[in-house]
């Protein structure tokens, strides 16, 4: 009796207080309506604050990623390959081989000789080293061009195998210096004849040897592997193959333009996104460095904090904060990844090695960075023999998880889950922002004026009010077949050859045409406004077209939410007629902007009808439409 | 009671149903006949190994070459669709485009007459809309291009149920035990299809009431489907020659021998399965699909359209070997149910869901399978991200039929669960 009065004893309060939580006495119907009421009230409250920690947390995590304490040292992660392991043959004898075959490409050069005569001069040096060679014609009609070419490819067959396997050695006619812009791929062609004859030699390959010199830049090699693949593509004729071999596992694409090198840089990024398995990468980094001493760059950046030409504070920094090492780390990575980025993004890959992705082969080039030395070809044939031998090694397809990173740097990585969370949170915030406009817009604040003693006060209720699907619906699937229209529209030859003159045209016409039918759009009384929905569905939309395209093309989502989110996120309608028209063009303007980039959009188009790169398709038909229904929010009536 | 929400039916315009119609299956007939067949034939998530036309094609080629079809291991239709298609029906791929598009057209009219059965009514202005979201719902066109067979069970499905709506028994358990024949799973189907024939298709959702006819009236319907289903097997068997069909079809929904990639949850659970666990969990996933039937037509007993509805979208969800037809189905059926719509809880949140999982179906399976850089956890992933679309649709609509019986929201109350 008494113990119930007792005051309880301190370690008993907090006991039942837990037993009050757990097994609550009254009605538990009312506790937990009660429980879910005050957490939904807490949300919604707060909802503007985690929506904003989300986009900032999201934007920060983006900005961090180049930071030089982010990610950790690559390492290889297939046991199977054994980098550097092996003592290599190739010596001076080969060098002076190589030198041989480009005095003769130098003569072939100034002698101005055509694909054609040239492909046949190759298809004989590959011969004259006992090794099977053809050569493959080829021609490619897009809607501004047809290019014609000759490739020249040589198979050493494995002397320890049935030729199931191959794996590839390959050069294009033109270097990627300048992206195809006419510089000959010289050393990279005669280091490939070099090796023809030098591999030849030995018998440990288990695995048969192709060696592809392609013409063009990137056309060439197109249209031998898919000739090699034998899969058909409109617009391109190509020769079928008169030697293959079995499966394609690796490639490696060299690229030696200028007469020496000081570092080797390695281009990975392929068509649409995808990147090469990074133990490639990584045995090929590690190659260079124990077996030939050559230093591995990504790209052509050299790293400022090894290299003292490349330490040269840029324009916006005073030297003495660019001295602090941090700093000086984080700028060089952070340009070796808006490097990355724009390969990634544009989708159109770094190039020659980007084509073989497409056909599931793990590809890099080997980039020759010119200089003055001290490095030639006694270095990049070591390389290449090592890496050979140990892609020679492999037992099955490279598979492990390094198929998603990030390279800040020739011996760093970011894995998925150091870079993917940056954009998930934007588009996580995207998501609950529309969420949070669809709730709004199905209830309406009601304001009930009421007598009470004599004063008018007003109460406040809240009504559901029916919101406006169909219609924003059909605003949203116009505006796409819009963009469908346009995107035939812009591959059609004829706008291909003048788009100087069409583009401002057509820029005209997409941003007119919707005012056309957003004018029927009217409001019911009662409903929600349209354009709380249309805005809401907007950005849904948006938030899963990002969070879609992480996986597929990372810097594609990242380049989405610096373009696609603020125009999504800010659009709103004003009050009066003439601020919404205002608004609205710009916001237009914003989705056909691209349309003023005459020699972009030739090559993103070229890209698209030869390579198959869906960026061109990606704009006209999500890009545009969804920064469209932007502008069509901010055009409407509130 | 009837419920009849009029305040919609006014706000859709009234268009011509038989011309909106014909444009429709138009639409379809054009979309069938583009080179999206080609390139649709060979996806994992509209077509399973018990639904692939390519197979059926293989399976037909060895039928009529004299080689028993059943004993390769690879051909798993119903030897029913094997005598029709050497027979009647078209096997080429363009007469087949055309034939799987006028299913998909009667699949729709089915739909549009069930709505009709269901509100007691000659025809209203959402027909055009309901035979819109069945004709241009991607999870059943998409399907139906691809030639994948579960197209055409979902037309019988829907004809079964029409003909109970039309209380036409002889046809309604004919045309059900011919689709057991097709796919073992839709014996789901038996009991509210029973039930529909003894009562009426009549919307009662609002007012509940206990079963009013005694269940010895369940037991005709039962024995002539039974009747009807041991004379199709009769015939199965005549037509395969032996009894080695059952555990290539059949026996395939059971044994899952072929753990091709689909939509649903079985196939890598089972891949990732030791093999002692196998026999043990094969018979709970079985089971786990019967055990819904007797709840769910307890449940709705009042109103067994209802019933079967649930059941679809639980065969659309749970069932082996599903492609995205069979969720389809569960989902353009709602539009024949107008009354729950402001009983659903959360409708946007499913249809994002719906739309990540449509989205990420394919592209992951693209890299796994083409691009190579992901693997089958990244495919696995996306079909769970799907289930959980399907399993929000489903629940949503269970709460909102029972919800309805409670009425109008009350300022100051609040409806819970128990």
């Amino acid at each position: 009796m008494d113990g119930a009065e007792r005051p309880l004893s301190k370690w008993k309060q907090p006991l039942l207080k837990l037993r009050d939580r757990l097994r609550p006495s009254g009605d538990v119907n009312l506790k937990r309506l009660q429980r879910k009421r005050a957490l939904f009230a807490l949300l919604t409250r707060r909802l503007w604050l985690i929506k904003f920690t989300l986009f900032l947390a999201g934007y920060l995590w983006m900005i961090y990623i180049p930071s030089p304490l982010w990610g950790r040292g690559t390492y290889i992660d297939e046991n199977a390959l054994q980098p550097a392991q092996v003592n290599t043959n190739w010596n001076w004898g080969d060098v002076h081989a190589a030198d041989r075959h480009l005095e003769q490409l130098e003569c072939i050069r100034d002698g101005n000789w055509t694909s054609e005569q040239r492909a046949r001069w190759l298809k004989e040096e590959f011969g004259k080293h006992g090794v099977v060679s053809s050569t493959q014609r080829y021609s490619f009609s897009t809607s501004l061009t047809t290019i014609h070419g000759t490739n020249a490819y040589a198979v050493l067959a494995s002397p320890r195998h049935s030729g199931t396997e191959a794996m590839i050695i390959s050069a294009s006619w033109l270097s990627r210096s300048g992206e195809g812009d006419g510089t000959i791929n010289i050393r990279g062609v005669s280091t490939v004849l070099a090796l023809a004859g030098f591999l030849k030699r030995y018998s440990y390959w288990a695995k048969d040897i192709v060696f592809v010199v392609s013409d063009g830049y990137l056309d060439g090699m197109q249209a031998w592997l898919g000739a090699y693949h034998g899969s058909s593509q409109s617009g391109l004729y190509a020769e079928p193959l008169q030697f293959t071999s079995g499966v394609i596992w690796t490639a490696l694409n060299i690229d030696y333009p200028g007469h020496s090198f000081s570092h080797l840089g390695v281009f990975f990024e392929g068509l649409n996104g995808r990147l090469p398995n990074q133990d490639l990468i990584n045995s090929f980094e590690r190659i260079a460095r124990y077996t030939a001493g050559v230093s591995v760059t990504v790209y052509d950046h050299l790293d400022p904090r090894a290299e003292p030409s490349a330490n040269k504070a840029p324009w916006f920094l005073p030297q003495f904060i660019y001295n602090i090492p941090e700093v000086k780390g984080y700028l060089y990575q952070a340009n070796n990844i808006v490097r990355h980025a724009k390969y990634q993004a544009s989708g159109r890959g770094s190039g020659v090695h980007g084509l073989f992705h497409q056909f599931r082969i793990d590809a890099i080039t080997l980039f020759a960075v010119p200089a003055m030395g001290p490095h030639g070809f006694h270095a990049i044939g070591r390389t290449i023999e090592s890496t050979l031998r140990t892609m020679n090694n492999l037992l099955e397809r490279l598979h492990a998880s390094f198929f998603f990173y990030i390279l800040p740097g020739p011996q760093r990585f970011l894995k998925i889950g150091l870079y993917l969370p940056s954009v998930i949170l934007i588009s996580v915030a995207m998501m609950f922002h529309g969420l949070s406009i669809w709730s709004n817009a199905g209830w309406v604040e009601e304001t009930l004026p009421t007598e009470k003693e004599s004063k008018v006060q007003s109460t406040t209720k809240w009504r559901r009010r029916r919101r406006p699907i169909i219609s924003a619906l059909c605003i949203m699937i116009a505006t796409h077949t819009l963009g469908l229209i346009v995107f035939n529209i812009v591959t059609t030859p004829w706008f291909m050859k003048n788009p100087q003159a069409l583009s401002p045209c057509m820029l005209v016409l997409g941003i007119a045409t919707p005012l056309l039918f957003v004018r029927r759009v009217g409001t019911d009384v009662g409903s929600a406004p349209t354009f709380m929905v249309l805005k809401a569905f907007n950005l849904c939309l948006s938030s899963t077209v990002i969070s879609i395209i992480t996986l597929l093309n990372f810097s594609l989502a990242a380049s989405l939410t610096l373009f696609l989110t603020p125009v999504v996120a800010l659009s709103s309608p004003a009050l009066s007629a003439q601020v919404r028209l205002i608004k609205y063009s710009a916001y237009a303007s914003i989705a056909f902007a691209w349309l003023l980039f005459h020699q972009s959009l030739v090559d993103v188009v070229w890209s698209w009808q030869v390579l198959s790169v869906w960026l061109a398709p990606f704009i006209c038909i999500v890009y545009t439409p969804l920064v469209l229904q932007a502008a069509i929010v901010c055009s409407l009536p509130c | 009671m009837q419920f009849l929400p009029l305040t919609r039916l006014t706000s859709i315009p009234n268009i011509n149903f038989t011309a909106a119609f014909i444009a429709l299956v138009a639409a379809r007939v054009w979309l069938s006949l583009t080179d999206l067949s080609n390139v649709l034939k060979h996806e994992q998530e509209l077509s399973s190994p018990l639904t692939s036309f390519s197979q059926l094609q293989e399976g037909i080629y060895l039928f009529q070459h004299d080689i028993d079809p059943y004993s390769g291991g690879s051909f798993r239709h119903s030897p029913l669709l094997l005598s029709l298609f050497t027979t009647v029906l078209p096997s080429s791929r363009t007469l087949a485009s055309l034939l799987w598009t006028l299913n998909d057209a009667v699949g729709a009219w089915a739909m549009v007459e069930i709505w009709r059965a269901r509100q007691h009514i000659r025809s209203s202005p959402r027909d055009t809309l309901i035979a819109a979201l069945y004709l241009l719902n991607p999870y059943i066109f998409l399907p139906s291009v691809a030639l994948s067979t579960s197209s055409l069970e979902n037309t019988l499905m829907l004809l079964s149920i029409l003909f109970a709506c039309r209380k036409k028994a002889s046809a309604a358990l004919f045309t059900l035990s011919f689709l057991l024949q097709l796919s073992l799973s839709s014996i789901l189907m038996v009991l509210p299809i029973a039930l529909l024939l003894v009562t009426d298709p009549h919307s009662h959702l609002a007012s509940p009431k206990a079963l009013a006819v005694p269940l010895k009236a369940l037991v005709s319907p039962s024995g002539e489907f039974v009747v009807y289903t041991v004379f199709l097997t009769l015939v199965s068997t005549l037509v395969a020659g032996g009894w080695a069909w059952i555990p290539q079809t059949w026996g395939a929904t059971i044994t899952l021998p072929d753990l091709t990639p689909n939509t649903g949850l079985w196939w890598y659970f089972f891949t990732e399965m030791f093999d002692h666990f196998r026999p043990f969990f094969l018979m709970v996933f079985t089971t786990h699909l019967l055990i819904y039937i007797v709840p769910v037509c307890i449940k709705y007993q009042y109103d067994p359209l209802y019933a079967s509805f649930i059941l679809i979208g639980i065969l659309g969800t749970f069932k082996a070997y599903t492609t995205l037809s069979d969720p389809g189905l569960f989902l353009s059926m709602i539009a024949i149910f107008p009354e729950i719509y402001p009983h659903m809880r959360h409708p946007i949140v499913t249809t994002l869901l719906h739309l990540h999982a449509a989205l990420l179906m394919p592209l992951f399976n693209h890299l796994w399978l083409t691009q190579g850089t992901g693997n089958a956890n990244f495919f696995y992933a996306t079909t769970l991200v799907f289930a959980c679309a399907n399993a929000a649709g489903l629940v949503d609509c269970m709460w909102a039929g029972l919800r309805i019986a409670i009425g109008e929201e009350v300022e100051g109350w609040a409806v819970v669960q128990e």
